[in-house]
């Protein structure tokens, strides 16, 4: 990182923290909003008017981007992007944000998803859902990284600055935007989890969570922030996050749990938090052409069998 | 949970894909071990023999009833047991061989067990018996086919042959044994009888009616006595009151009896003429002539009563009555002493018929008892006598082969081809086993793995909206295995049939 971009990131944050401070009564009482039950919270999130919506737009695109990665590089790690449409992955992506944004009636909300089954793909659709709410330019998503034993984001792109979640929450001195990263995607900001993982737990109880949370809600308008939990079986801090997130979303690996396994699930989750239950990973072919694979297998074969063979086509 | 079929087709296809290695893996490894197997599984020779039971011959309809040919209900089970007998058994292994090759005891026990396994014996429609047996050698399975057709036969004909002679036997012997019972009690009623003459059949009725005439004749007799006694008895009585001589009317009493006839005539017809009628004259002269006669009497009686004497006249006379009385009880008297006398004799009479009635009657029972006997005796005997004639006919039937016969329809061959399961059958056994078994697995984990297959499941039982089915995003990395996966597949199908197919031809020119 160059100085003039440090610079030009310091500059930033400082609009950020003023965008902040502008929009961030509730924010002085954190407590009380934190009695509130859940409706209002999000109602005390108003919708904006056009003027602030516009506002929001111009904040949104001076937001900075760095390189964008490439799609191959997106590929590689499963992570779609808009040009594989036709992709039904792509498709089923689109249809959960429809739907949260439905459920949520386009208002900022925390939405965590945590799957049921260790392994069973919660930081993949956490991830690809993020990617999709940032599909839309006039929406940003933030995906915080809430495995803290087991950091799923390191997993996907191995740049992956390291200063995150826990480091904000034991360093008071630290600023939210310092762990806040772009990640080469346009609109879709990370928070790592960071360096630290002592009691992961205790971390998720603190008041200087609940601050983060509501702060980074309305650094932007039209945001979504998404935590993506450890699965709900292997650890408490997926039922620490659930309380502090507004929406849960459980995914379902195919073929690894049962339906007694999802129920247990989502009785320890208040109802009306539950949006609803993602079926993830069901097996399928990859779309490929079948006949350019045929083809071709069948030339290698040809050529196994009889290395010979282009010669005695030519001859014949 | 019921499945739609295309759900469960599209999910098997997607298993399977999943899994692809494995399904590969066996595929390949299955069909190669069946091709292993196809190659060293022994090639099996079978040769049968076709045996026809002939039931219905020309004899059958002409001995009808005179001949009893042996039947057999379950021939395969009779052929089994013939051939599979120890003895049956021992000379087939002595025919083909095995005895040399199998000296031991034990590893004959072994080799005829193995036998009955190979073969195999079966009912073909209703007069057929297939006897079928298997065998790595062509030639030795033709020859033990075929010496077991002929030892069945040899076999059967030879015990059906024994079963009619020891029935003939048997009979027979019934037959003589009867023979001398009939003997024996035609000779016990022959003694009887001389012994016995009176003890004729019916003769106990004709005492008895003898019996009963004497009876009567002997109630008639005593009634007929009862009546005489009493006839005797009155006429007793009536001759103590009759007096011995009776005075018989004197003349002069007749005379006088005449006049009065005469008077009264007289007064009748004077009432209808005169005086001088002749007839009125006439009848006063008689009655005159009449009164002089009167008086004539008298003179002659005081006359004799002058001179005293006793005159015996004709007026004294013996009594008339007291004659006939005394007659008729002297005739009683004889009438009662012959009655008497008959009594007697047919008493007498009775008690001698008594006497023969019992004798007759003790041996009637005797009779009886014997006759019975000798008719029983007699019917068996002639029963039998018919029987063993039929039984002879019978045996002559089986002696010269012509009952119930067995002959060789269709001999045993030398097999040609191999028989059973062949090299062919275990390739394609093996290819189908090889697509069905990783098929039928992943169908068992759809089926009956409770984790959830179908995001369906979570809607029907949770009540909780499952948003979306995310399908698998293939990374290119994971593109480049599967292609990679499926080039190596389609080369390792591609080698099994070449492999196949080398040892295919391999196996046809018999080189393996």
């Amino acid at each position: 990182m160059s100085k003039i971009e440090k610079a030009l990131n310091r500059a930033r944050g400082a609009g950020q923290l003023q965008v902040i401070q502008g929009a961030g009564k509730e924010i002085s009482s954190p407590t009380e909003g934190d009695q509130l039950p859940m409706p209002h919270r999000l109602a005390a999130r108003s919708p904006r008017d056009l003027e602030h919506r516009a506002l929001s737009s111009q904040a949104i695109a001076r937001m900075r981007e760095p390189s964008l990665r490439s799609k191959q590089e997106l590929a590689e790690s499963r992570v779609i992007f808009p040009d594989r449409a036709e992709n039904d992955t792509v498709k089923a992506m689109r249809e959960i944000r429809t739907k949260v944004v439905q459920r949520t009636q386009g208002r900022n909300c925390v939405l965590m998803i945590s799957s049921i089954a260790p392994g069973g793909g919660g930081s993949f659709v956490a991830f690809n859902l993020s990617v999709a709410f940032a599909f839309d330019a006039g929406q940003t998503a933030l995906l915080v990284d809430c495995n803290l034993r087991d950091p799923s984001l390191p997993r996907l792109f191995s740049d992956m600055p390291q200063v995150g979640l826990t480091d904000y929450l034991e360093d008071p001195s630290l600023n939210v935007s310092e762990i806040i990263h772009p990640i080469g995607i346009e609109r879709l900001r990370v928070i790592p989890a960071g360096g630290r993982r002592e009691t992961p737990t205790e971390y998720f109880t603190s008041v200087r969570m609940r601050q983060m949370l509501d702060g980074v809600l309305d650094r932007y308008p039209e945001r979504y922030v998404i935590l993506d939990a450890p699965p709900m079986t292997e650890a408490a801090d997926a039922h620490m996050l659930a309380q502090l997130s507004d929406f849960v979303l459980l995914v379902a690996p195919y073929g690894r749990v049962t339906v007694a396994d999802v129920a247990a699930v989502v009785k320890e989750i208040p109802a009306e938090k539950v949006l609803g239950l993602v079926f993830n990973d069901e097996p399928g072919l990859p779309t490929w052409s079948w006949r350019e694979m045929l083809k071709e297998a069948f030339a290698g074969a040809l050529r196994m069998v009889n290395p010979l063979g282009r010669k005695t086509r030519t001859v014949t | 949970m019921q499945l739609p079929i295309d759900k469960l087709y599209r999910s098997l296809v997607s298993e399977a894909f999943a899994s692809r290695r494995v399904v590969v893996a066996l595929f390949i490894s299955i069909n190669l071990l069946m091709l292993v197997v196809a190659v060293i599984w022994p090639k099996g020779y079978s040769a049968s023999a076709i045996i026809l039971v002939e039931e219905k011959n020309i004899i059958q309809p002409l001995m009808q009833g005179a001949a009893v040919s042996t039947d057999v209900a379950d021939r395969s089970k009779m052929v089994r047991q013939i051939v599979f007998g120890r003895k049956a058994m021992h000379q087939i292994m002595e025919d083909v061989g095995w005895t040399k090759q199998y000296p031991t005891p034990h590893d004959q026990e072994k080799l005829v067990k193995q036998l009955i396994r190979r073969t195999q014996v079966a009912n073909i429609g209703k007069n057929f018996i297939k006897i079928e047996y298997s065998d790595v050698d062509p030639e030795r399975s033709y020859k033990t086919a075929q010496r077991m057709a002929e030892i069945f036969i040899r076999e059967s004909l030879e015990a059906k042959a024994e079963e009619s002679q020891a029935a003939y036997d048997f009979i027979d012997k019934q037959t003589k044994e009867y023979k001398e019972k009939l003997q024996r009690s035609e000779e016990q009623l022959k003694d009887f009888r001389s012994a016995n003459i009176d003890a004729l059949p019916g003769s106990d009725v004709d005492v008895s009616a003898r019996l009963t005439a004497l009876q009567q004749r002997t109630e008639q007799a005593t009634l007929e006595l009862r009546e005489a006694e009493v006839k005797k008895r009155s006429l007793e009585r009536q001759l103590s009151g009759e007096a011995e001589v009776a005075t018989v009317i004197s003349r002069e009493g007749q005379y006088r009896q005449r006049i009065s006839e005469l008077q009264g005539q007289l007064d009748h017809l004077l009432l209808s003429y005169h005086d001088t009628y002749p007839d009125v004259v006439r009848l006063r002269h008689q009655i005159n002539d009449l009164n002089e006669a009167i008086a004539v009497e008298k003179q002659r009686r005081d006359a004799a009563k002058a001179t005293g004497r006793i005159e015996v006249d004709d007026s004294v006379l013996n009594n008339p009555l007291y004659q006939q009385l005394r007659h008729e009880l002297s005739l009683t008297k004889t009438l009662i002493d012959t009655l008497n006398a008959r009594i007697r004799e047919a008493k007498r009479q009775m008690q001698g018929e008594l006497d023969r009635g019992r004798r007759v009657s003790g041996g009637a029972v005797t009779l009886a008892e014997l006759t019975r006997d000798y008719q029983v005796n007699r019917d068996i005997y002639q029963d039998l006598l018919k029987r063993r004639e039929q039984a002879r006919v019978s045996m002559n039937l089986d002696r010269d082969k012509q009952g119930l016969t067995f002959r060789i329809y269709e001999p045993a061959t030398l097999p040609l081809a191999p028989s059973g399961m062949r090299y062919l059958h275990f390739v394609l056994i093996g290819f189908i086993l090889s697509v069905a078994i990783p098929v039928g697995l992943l169908f068992a984990r759809l089926r009956f793995d409770p984790r959830v297959r179908f995001s369906a499941a979570f809607n029907a039982r949770l009540k909780l909206p499952v948003i979306a089915s995310v399908p698998h995003l293939w990374s290119p990395r994971e593109i480049s295995i599967a292609e990679h996966d499926m080039r190596v597949t389609v080369l390792a199908a591609s080698g099994l049939v070449a492999v196949l197919v080398v040892v295919s031809v391999l196996r046809l020119t018999s080189v393996i």
